[in-house]
């Protein structure tokens, strides 16, 4: 009975209607359910984390042994991720605890992650102007009229666009204000709707592919 | 030697009686001019408990003094609830909180009291009023240093209480209990066999050519989930929109790779593509491997699938679910690699990358109907014929709100403003 | 001022320009810092995902609260890993209905405070051209994305301008974000010229 899907579709349905009738009670313990609900996800998905890691590793480390392409690659990955897991033990046990100011791991985390991800961010900079470039060669009415907003937009929130015209920056605001919130509440508005709709087909377990 | 020690006890003697004068608390009985001033609590109404209110009325020439709260109990324990409050602000909430979760029992009896002052109060002052327990003099007056406080009367027991409903969100049930039943009329409606109509979705009628395109260049599909977790509405809809490109990619036999972002997501993720692989008769050609997971980490995930998308070469990329700033960094790159591109999210903030760089988006709701359009079952079809009537009524709604505020407003006719008002203060939840 | 002599600021440095590489194109450079920062960022997350959630979460609260109630999510995390043995791998179903199940039914009361939110704010409080715009606005975007009509005749119509309603709001927050990106590429030039080659301060 239980490899069917019955009894997951009733667990969905169960913790779905005391998720929503919680929300009209504020009596313990149903007042705090939305916070205990998200930790125990965090929970289940830390432990679900090393079966990500099993499926990451495990894969790096096929293409090691097989030495398939990039498999130095892989290996760089592999000893990334077991240097760093290596030296939080260590330094746990030299300091207390891993993110102590003093201690290599921190160093790991300002010196790799932050320069690397920051540099991974700044990339948008690039990528903005060739989308904007796709969208200046595109040609057609939407293309077009999304181009020209962006750029009186963006001109008018620098000081360029103040010696422009005194009234750009005012007209900038005007579009922030007007038409884009018109824009932004109509598109939340549909969101929230399908929100409702996908929560509904699922609750009532009328969409069920996520479950095999 | 006798007369030295002699001296220098008289010394220590005289300085400590000295600094003691100087900083004594001074009493005044039946000196306070302010006992109109009063101090009214109450409990905190809708909450799940361990919260009182504490109010209080002042005459205009108080407005820039500062007032300090205290509590007692029925064991005579003082607390402070909060020093230096201006008189102004005219209230203050003692709540239990994370960091002190027992600050307010429940069922259990408290009496605030308020000290005013017109100039910040001295923790010095305070410490010693409190430290023998609630002996301090209520509706005296006080003088410390060069200050003088006010203490007012202490308020009748209040208790606090954990309510069983929420009264302040009855609009919300009552619209609750509406659409409840407007979903099970269409659903009702679609098991009758009502053939019911849904529009095209330019970026889904693509599916079939993207998936097709890619199987004909012997190129995988990439399907990238985003950023999101399982309990974000828009990565569930990503997740089912996976469902049914998936069952193409079976059918076309051509390989699909999902990299995932959370853990979680990506086991969901397996169950999802295993199931469509199953449903499209072709389980033999599910891989586990091909839906892994990178990393928790946004620009490392970022780099990862770039990475991946230079490399496998997908033919067809699917960017469904919660994105943030990586969706132009991932869209660019499947754009650079040549890749049919279809995206969709509910972040209104990278909609626009989306639709600058990819071939096709689907905007906010599009996405989260999606599913249905792809599998098109009368149930699910009932579900978003609902969500069309809903936006009718608040439609209606909102052209209500604007005729009922130009002739209430407008043209001042007071009835009509009446109702506007009372329309407004309904949609504050 | 001179080149940095500290060996982290070199690490931090040219790993910046190996992901800078990847604009000419794909290459080992970019290669090298991609694998890193994925195997870092998991070995980084999975020892806070141990300080956060096994000690803070489970641990602490089962050992030190005496709280039983951290065994549910515990045996639902515990489930998942049934997916290691295909004979009991259908297990894993019930965390992940649970999640679910959480996910959505979360979501109903929450679209419903952001439905009112939205309508309450496009209520006209102030009667001018802009109140009209914006409720011309709201409407015609919401209709088009209606779904079970036709988007023909006057429907057509106004489904048109609601999506000329969107493209602007597009525009206008794609504009917005421009300078904000180039400011964090900025970021970056500056740390490589004054932090580590000391060419300006």
């Amino acid at each position: 009975m239980l490899k069917g899907k019955g009894i997951p579709i009733f667990i969905t349905f169960l913790v779905g209607m005391i998720m929503i009738i919680s929300f009209f009670i504020p009596h313990k313990p149903f007042g705090d359910i939305e916070k205990i609900s998200l930790n125990w996800y965090s929970i289940i998905a830390g432990f679900t984390m090393l079966l990500g890691v099993d499926s990451l590793i495990g894969m790096h480390f096929r293409k090691v042994k097989r030495k398939d392409e990039n498999w130095f690659f892989s290996l760089v990955l592999i000893f990334g991720f077991v240097a760093t897991v290596v030296v939080g033990i260590v330094e746990t046990v030299r300091f207390g605890t891993a993110f102590d100011d003093k201690s290599y791991f921190t160093y790991i985390y300002n010196y790799f992650i932050v320069p690397l991800q920051a540099t991974m961010f700044s990339l948008l900079a690039f990528f903005i102007a060739s989308a904007a470039y796709r969208a200046f060669r595109a040609r057609n009415f939407d293309a077009t009229l999304l181009l020209i907003t962006a750029i009186i937009v963006m001109l008018g929130r620098v000081p360029l666009g103040e010696q422009i015209s005194p009234y750009l920056p005012k007209f900038t605001e005007w579009i922030m204000q007007v038409p884009q919130m018109a824009a932004k509440r109509g598109i939340g508005l549909g969101i929230s709707l399908g929100a409702l709709g996908v929560s509904i087909r699922i609750i009532l377990g009328i969409e069920r592919s996520y479950l095999s | 030697m006798l007369k030295k020690i002699l001296l220098l006890i008289f010394l220590v003697f005289s300085v400590s009686l000295f600094s003691q004068g100087n900083d004594s608390i001074i009493f005044l009985e039946n000196q306070n001019p302010f006992l109109d001033f009063k101090l009214t609590g109450s409990d905190i109404p809708n909450d799940g408990g361990g919260g009182i209110q504490i109010n209080w009325c002042f005459p205009d020439s108080l407005g820039n003094w500062f007032l300090t709260v205290l509590r007692r109990d029925d064991s005579n324990n003082i607390m402070v609830v909060a020093t230096d409050l201006l008189v102004s602000s005219m209230q203050v909430r003692d709540v239990s909180s994370d960091e002190e979760p027992s600050r307010v029992k429940d069922n259990s009896n408290y009496y605030y009291t308020g000290i005013l002052s017109k100039n910040m109060i001295s923790e010095e002052f305070l410490n010693r009023l409190i430290s023998n327990g609630s002996g301090y003099s209520k509706n005296g007056v006080y003088i410390f240093g060069n200050d003088t406080f006010y203490v007012t009367g202490e308020t009748d027991p209040i208790v606090s209480k954990s309510s069983w409903f929420n009264l302040s969100r009855i609009p919300v049930l009552v619209s609750l209990i509406i659409i409840a039943f407007v979903f099970l009329y269409y659903l009702n409606l679609a098991k009758s066999g009502k053939d019911l109509y849904i529009r095209k979705i330019n970026g889904l009628d693509a599916v079939e050519e993207a998936v097709g395109r890619s199987t004909e260049m012997g190129k995988p599909i990439m399907y990238i989930l985003g950023i999101g977790y399982v309990t974000d509405i828009p990565t569930i809809a990503g997740l089912t929109i996976l469902g049914r490109v998936a069952k193409k990619v079976a059918d076309y036999e051509t390989r699909i790779l999902v990299p995932s972002y959370d853990p979680v997501v990506m086991t969901t993720a397996q169950e999802v593509v295993k199931e469509a692989f199953t449903e499209a008769g072709r389980p033999d050609l599910y891989n586990k491997n091909d839906i892994m997971y990178i990393t928790q980490d946004q620009f490392g995930y970022a780099a990862g699938v770039d990475g991946m998308m230079m490399r496998e070469k997908p033919g067809a990329v699917f960017l469904q679910g919660l994105f943030f700033a990586e969706s132009l960094i991932l869209a660019e790159t499947g754009h650079s690699i040549g890749a049919i591109q279809i995206s969709g999210t509910t972040e209104t903030a990278q909609l626009p990358f989306f639709v600058a760089a990819c071939d096709y988006t689907l905007i906010g709701e599009e996405m989260m109907a999606a599913s249905v359009y792809l599998q098109k079952e009368p149930m699910m079809l009932g579900s978003i014929a609902a969500e069309d009537l809903l936006k009718v009524f608040i439609m209606f709604l909102i052209i209500t709100g604007f005729v009922l505020s130009v002739l209430g407003y407008g043209l001042k006719i007071e009835v009509l403003k009446n109702v506007f008002d009372w329309l407004i203060k309904l949609l504050q939840v | 001022m001179a080149v940095s002599t500290n060996f982290w600021i070199w690490i931090a440095a040219l790993l910046t320009l190996a992901i800078y590489s990847f604009l000419y194109k794909d290459n080992p450079f970019y290669k090298f810092a991609e694998y890193l920062l994925v195997g870092i960022s998991i070995g980084y997350g999975i020892s806070v995902y141990w300080h956060n959630t096994i000690i803070t979460k489970v641990f602490n609260p089962l050992v030190y609260d005496k709280n039983f109630l951290v065994l549910i999510p515990l045996i639902l995390g515990l489930l998942m890993f049934s997916r290691f043995f295909k004979n009991v791998a259908y297990l894993s179903r019930i965390p992940i209905a649970f999640v679910v199940g959480a996910g959505t039914g979360l979501s109903v009361p929450s679209s419903f405070e952001f439905l009112f939110k939205q309508i309450y704010a496009t209520m006209p409080l102030k009667l001018d051209i802009g109140s009209l715009i914006i409720v011309v606005g709201v409407i015609s975007t919401l209709v088009y994305f209606f779904f079970s009509l036709e988007h023909k005749g006057f429907v057509g119509e106004v489904s048109k301008a609601g999506i000329t309603f969107i493209m602007v709001a597009f525009g206008a927050a794609f504009g917005y974000t421009i300078m904000a990106r180039v400011s964090l590429f900025i970021g970056r030039i500056q740390f490589l010229l004054s932090d580590w080659l000391g060419i300006i301060k």
